[in-house]
């Protein structure tokens, strides 16, 4: 039966995860998003061959399960790397490398693919009459981007992204299928040790919900406060 | 390693994944349906339960509410006083409808609001039932809206259901670390690209049907031949 007793004890054990999963996930989402943007600027220019390999890029990434990716990143991912260390000469041990970085280029990989097609979605939703009256002003490509383009696209792709950062959340909760200790992971431990499982369980899902509220909360007052000033 | 020899082994696990996912599916849009028309009526109190039923759905990782299904169950059953009949298939069952569920009240939602509002005014004006409105005239404009939604989720659905493992249920996944675990872990690299392959193929299965279904849209047709015409007429002003 379900015990009150222990939650508190608990609570305090699984809240110690909470910094780890939150540092990961504000460390993946700026790379995932400026691996997105690049997809998505590859995409939007019409880079003859380098779209076609973002495409089946993507293509791979979305049909594959994100565990089966975070397996073979896994198990590929250091292989890979002693084989180029090796091609270059250098003497290092790859499989040294931790889990923790091998779940955060998994994860990048796979949520990245999504960040393009937000940030495509947003670029769309870019008016062109825009860039061509900045050019006609005289803007140069990099004032352009930074001053008109940049301001207008991060708004409206905002709503998005925070999805795409819970997203980010509950992908880490994988990664205790390769001993990386996140807050879903924590709580399966701690159940572990006390065989209180639903109890734990119950705490971690309390504890999901209020990060996507406060996130969600964030993310809505940022982008009210962008758009009053626009 | 003998792919010819896994690839059989493994897809005799496969309709326990499909029956997870078709089961999931059903259970899920029906829940979907009821879920999106509670949170459009605003009924006062059942309103806020099923908010915070979607926003469990959504913002909770699907390994943990598999767990929670899996251990919350029986217990839930046990307070009417049934017996435990909760196998980790059933468990996985329940815990993706209600997750797919959730997902998908908010891909209906937001398809359905989408809808211009003179469309219902217009309906109503023409003497519509309710049920003839729906039907008729919201429905499928609601349809074509949510479509694209509809099929994201799907292919989540499928991304999803090679969760079940672990919470024992015996699918593709499980059957895979079977096989690994038989040949000494040698091969769990190879393994893993075929599951790949597998997992991609349903997914472009469910891509195909959804398009098909998007392209024969009776809303698709017109539109599409109004933008061709237009771009004929302005090549041929030019």
């Amino acid at each position: 039966m379900f015990e009150t007793d222990i939650l508190l004890q608990d609570t305090r054990e699984i809240l110690g995860a909470v910094p780890v999963t939150l540092g990961m996930a504000l460390l993946i989402f700026p790379l995932s998003a400026i691996v997105g943007s690049l997809f998505a600027l590859v995409e939007y220019r019409r880079v003859p061959v380098l779209r076609e390999l973002v495409m089946v890029y993507k293509v791979i990434l979305k049909g594959v399960p994100m565990v089966v990716v975070i397996f073979l990143s896994y198990f590929g991912l250091p292989a890979a790397l002693q084989f180029l260390y090796s091609a270059l000469g250098i003497d290092a041990n790859a499989h040294l490398m931790p889990n923790w970085i091998i779940l955060v280029i998994a994860i990048t990989g796979c949520v990245a693919a999504f960040q393009a097609e937000i940030i495509k979605g947003a670029l769309n939703a870019f008016d062109t009459g825009q860039s061509d009256a900045a050019y006609s002003l005289g803007y140069t490509g990099s004032q352009l981007f930074r001053r008109v383009l940049f301001p207008q696209v991060a708004l409206t792709a905002i709503p998005d992204l925070t999805t795409s950062m819970m997203v980010i959340m509950k992908a880490l909760s994988l990664g205790f299928a390769i001993e990386v200790i996140d807050i879903f992971a924590q709580s399966q431990l701690t159940a572990a040790l006390n065989y209180y499982y639903l109890e734990a369980f119950v705490i971690a899902v309390v504890i999901y919900m209020v990060i996507a509220y406060i996130v969600t909360q964030i993310a809505d007052r940022l982008e009210q406060a962008l758009r009053i000033r626009t | 390693m003998d792919v010819s020899a896994m690839i059989p082994e493994l897809l005799s696990a496969l309709p326990l994944t499909l029956a997870i996912t078709f089961t999931a599916m059903v259970a899920g849009f029906c829940l979907a349906l009821v879920a999106s028309t509670l949170r459009i009526r605003r009924v006062p109190v059942i309103s806020n339960l099923v908010d915070i039923y979607v926003s469990y759905a959504r913002s909770v990782p699907v390994v943990l509410q598999l767990f929670v299904a899996f251990y919350g169950l029986p217990l839930l059953v046990a307070l009417f006083g049934a017996a435990d009949f909760f196998s980790p298939n059933v468990a996985a069952m329940v815990g993706l409808s209600l997750y797919h569920g959730g997902y998908l009240s908010e891909v209906m939602r937001p398809a359905y609001l989408a809808v211009d509002r003179g469309q219902h005014d217009a309906a109503d004006s023409l003497g519509y039932t309710f049920r003839q409105k729906i039907f008729r005239i919201v429905g499928p404009q609601a349809i074509h809206i949510g479509l694209p939604g509809y099929g994201n989720s799907i292919i989540y659905l499928i991304h999803n259901v090679a969760l079940v493992m672990y919470i024992g249920a015996a699918d593709v996944m499980a059957t895979a670390h079977l096989i690994m675990e038989r040949d000494y872990n040698q091969y769990q690299f190879e393994t893993y690209l075929v599951l790949a392959v597998i997992y991609s193929v349903l997914c472009l299965i469910a891509w195909l049907v959804i398009r098909f279904f998007e392209l024969r849209s009776p809303m698709q047709a017109p539109e599409a031949k109004a933008t061709t015409q237009i771009r004929h007429a302005l090549i041929s002003n030019a």
